[in-house]
């Protein structure tokens, strides 16, 4: 096997570009074409010029010096604005927006947000703002989200592409590039740094809807498998390759297989015996924080990221020897990672369970305990209730006829498994409690971002308190670490129990 | 003006300066120096509620067991718009020193950038990002922290059911990598103790 350096290049989705002197552009995708927008930094904050983004979208701008206000026209559909103030009058609706519209050198500057939340109403088309990849996405356009990860060795690279919804990629090889292009719009994708290595340069953004691949001076030729994850996601591994290389991971047999559930980032490999298909076989173990985010530290000095990561390694192992069952990762290693990658990776993988491990802090030392949380509801409108309540949507397919499609919105995917996570959270209580102290309020709900797009039963554990010092030490010991991880694993064990148990 | 006459006006104005400056030092010592039967005073919020009026506001603490929120009455100067006085709940709750044997729930040195409200019942609370850096990390410590100032308002401020924290006048997903800041979240009763 080749000595690897793994190493996640950046993920989709993942936290804004890094603000700089000079940050990247954001790009306006309409039906009508492509148009890159200039944008400053202030306050720490991305803001466009006012006036580019009339000229973009056909916007007509007329200020008023007697009031102070600039009157934002389209079609008949007016918004006006004041400079500093955080609220917009669009079509007599009042707007609330997080940051206000500036006088920045003269010119008037706004904020993203207010293109998606103000604009939108003017043009009277969805406008969103895809982070990532620094786009504004006006109206119905093809745009999938592409999360790219790479791994390398002395003699071979491999890099992956998940791409969702599930678009046909091809990828041809230019000169000393190789060129992914989809069948797309536009693609929404951060474009990552690539490491220094002999077979790859760089990745950048292509024209259209295409990503390039800037070969190094060892590269001799490439393999691409493209593999669908599930209905919604399609997965290419391009596998870059110099003379006489062994590939990172096996040859994937052509054409793919039909549709296993595939690796996330941080899969191993195989899981000794899978159950058969459809029955509970996956868990996804989030480590919490990771590189730059360090989560909390005890007094003595522990790192949260670290204690989580080896408690989250010995779940997996008793998961994997015990029930056979598949269990990813959300990280391998100390990396960065966003909230939305994590349960993402839950999602792509189809996952049964979603358990997210941290360690706590409190600014009392005498407050020591492990908690398991659930989601908490507060933030679900009714809105967003009634649309996990929508049907499928038939969508058309290749080849004639629809098929019915199960929408789901990112935000209000826990919504539906509430029930089931607030019974495993009780079972996880139920199996620390003979194991390890607990908290005076062991299972509570909380409005947790990680958990707010898993699509399954999730839940957050916190096994313990770092900034009490007994728990501390007993949190870096392998002893007590195995007690956690035991007691989560017999929970799990319990939950699929349940789940499988064949009705009375 | 003759030369001794403006000497001498010189020297009358430094002895006058100089009687004042023994004076006020003299009266200082004894406004500020402990008596011997002198009450304990109660720890108050620090802000500048004993001059003009004020109201009675709750702010909030963790308990003395640490693992929740508790609410103490104090004083909170009385401002003339919902706005305004939203702003100066928020100044409090960040400024107040807890009383015995509470802690604070949020963190030393953070500054208001904005308080808005809107009309729909939501307000907004545009801190620095020593609310970030200064915070230690760990869900509790977060919830703490984001409750204490999502508490302060709906408890104190009928009109507002919902508060969005913004840090630098940004939105963020959260403080700390917990609890998910995007939207407006209303007040947590099962994070607060009962008295």
């Amino acid at each position: 096997m080749l000595l690897c350096v793994a190493l996640t290049l950046a993920v989709a989705g993942t936290a804004p570009v890094a603000q700089g002197p000079s940050p990247a552009p954001i790009t306006i995708v309409s039906p009508q074409g492509r148009r890159s927008l200039t944008v400053t930094t202030v306050n720490g904050g991305d803001y466009l010029s006012l006036d580019d983004v009339a000229a973009a979208l056909g916007l007509t701008l007329r200020d008023d010096r007697v009031t102070g206000t600039t009157t934002v026209a389209a079609g008949g559909r007016s918004a006006v604005l004041t400079p500093e103030r955080n609220v917009v009058s669009a079509q007599g609706r009042l707007v609330s927006l997080a940051a206000p519209p500036l006088r920045q050198d003269g010119r008037l500057v706004v904020t993203p947000e207010f293109v998606t939340r103000v604009v939108g109403v003017l043009l009277d088309r969805r406008v969103d703002f895809r982070r990532a990849g620094r786009l504004f996405v006006i109206g119905d356009l093809r745009v999938p989200r592409v999360v790219v990860r790479g791994e390398f060795a002395a003699s071979a690279a491999q890099v992956t592409f998940e791409i969702a919804p599930a678009t046909e990629p091809t990828v041809t090889r230019t000169g000393s590039e190789l060129v992914v292009t989809f069948a797309a719009d536009a693609v929404d994708a951060a474009v990552p740094t690539v490491p220094a290595n002999p077979l790859l340069q760089g990745i950048r953004q292509g024209d259209g809807a295409s990503l390039v691949l800037a070969t190094g001076p060892r590269f001799q030729s490439h393999r691409a498998t493209v593999q669908p994850i599930d209905a919604g996601t399609t997965r290419l591994v391009i596998d870059l390759l110099a003379a006489g290389a062994e590939t990172l991971t096996p040859a994937a047999p052509a054409p793919p297989p039909p549709a296993p559930p595939a690796a996330g980032a941080g899969d191993p490999g195989p899981a000794p015996s899978l159950p058969p298909p459809g029955g509970f076989r996956t868990i996804v173990i989030d480590p919490g924080h990771g590189g730059e985010a360090n989560g909390t530290e005890g007094p003595g000095g522990t790192l949260e990221k670290t204690v989580t990561l080896q408690v989250s390694r010995r779940l997996k192992a008793l998961l994997e020897g015990r029930l056979g069952l598949r269990v990813i990762l959300t990280r391998e290693d100390d990396r960065t990672l966003d909230q939305d990658a994590r349960a993402a990776i839950g999602n792509n993988n189809r996952a049964d369970l979603f358990v997210s491990i941290h360690a706590n802090a409190a600014v009392r030392p005498t407050v020591k305990g492990a908690e398991v949380y659930y989601l908490s509801v507060d933030r679900a409108s009714l809105e967003s209730r009634r649309a996990i309540q929508q049907p499928d949507e038939p969508l058309p397919q290749l080849g004639g006829g629809t098929r019915a499609i199960e929408l789901i919105l990112w935000e209000t995917a826990q919504l539906r498994h509430l029930e089931q996570s607030a019974t495993f959270a009780a079972l996880i209580e139920s199996a620390l409690r003979g194991k390890v102290e607990m908290s005076p309020r062991p299972v509570q709900q909380a409005p947790f971002r990680v958990l707010v797009g898993a699509n399954m039963p999730a839940v957050l554990v916190e096994i313990g308190y770092l900034s009490n010092p007994d728990e501390e030490k007993a949190l870096t010991s392998a002893a007590h670490q195995d007690k956690v991880a035991l007691a989560v694993f017999e929970a799990i064990a319990a939950f699929r129990g349940r789940l499988e148990k064949p009705a009375q | 003006m003759t030369p001794r006459r403006a000497a001498t006006l010189v020297a009358a104005g430094a002895l006058v300066v100089g009687l004042g400056w023994l004076m006020f030092s003299f009266l200082e010592r004894r406004l500020s120096a402990p008596t011997p039967d002198a009450e304990p005073v109660a720890p108050v919020a620090e802000t500048p509620a004993a001059v003009g009026p004020h109201i009675a506001a709750m702010l909030y603490f963790v308990s003395e067991d640490g693992t929740l929120l508790e609410g103490r009455s104090m004083d909170v100067p009385l401002r003339d718009s919902p706005a305004a006085q939203a702003r100066a709940l928020i100044e409090a709750q960040l400024a107040a020193t807890p009383p015995e044997p509470l802690t604070r729930a949020v963190p030393e040195g953070v500054s208001v950038r904005g308080v808005f409200l809107t009309g729909r019942d939501d307000a907004y609370v545009d801190l620095d990002g020593t609310f970030v850096s200064a915070l230690p990390g760990g869900s509790h410590n977060e919830l703490m922290a984001t409750y204490a100032i999502v508490s302060v308002l709906t408890t104190n401020l009928t009109p507002v059911a919902r508060v969005q924290i913004l840090i630098d006048g940004r939105e963020v997903e959260t403080l700390t990598g917990h609890v998910d800041l995007r939207e407006p979240l209303r007040k947590n009763e099962g994070l607060i103790r009962v008295p």
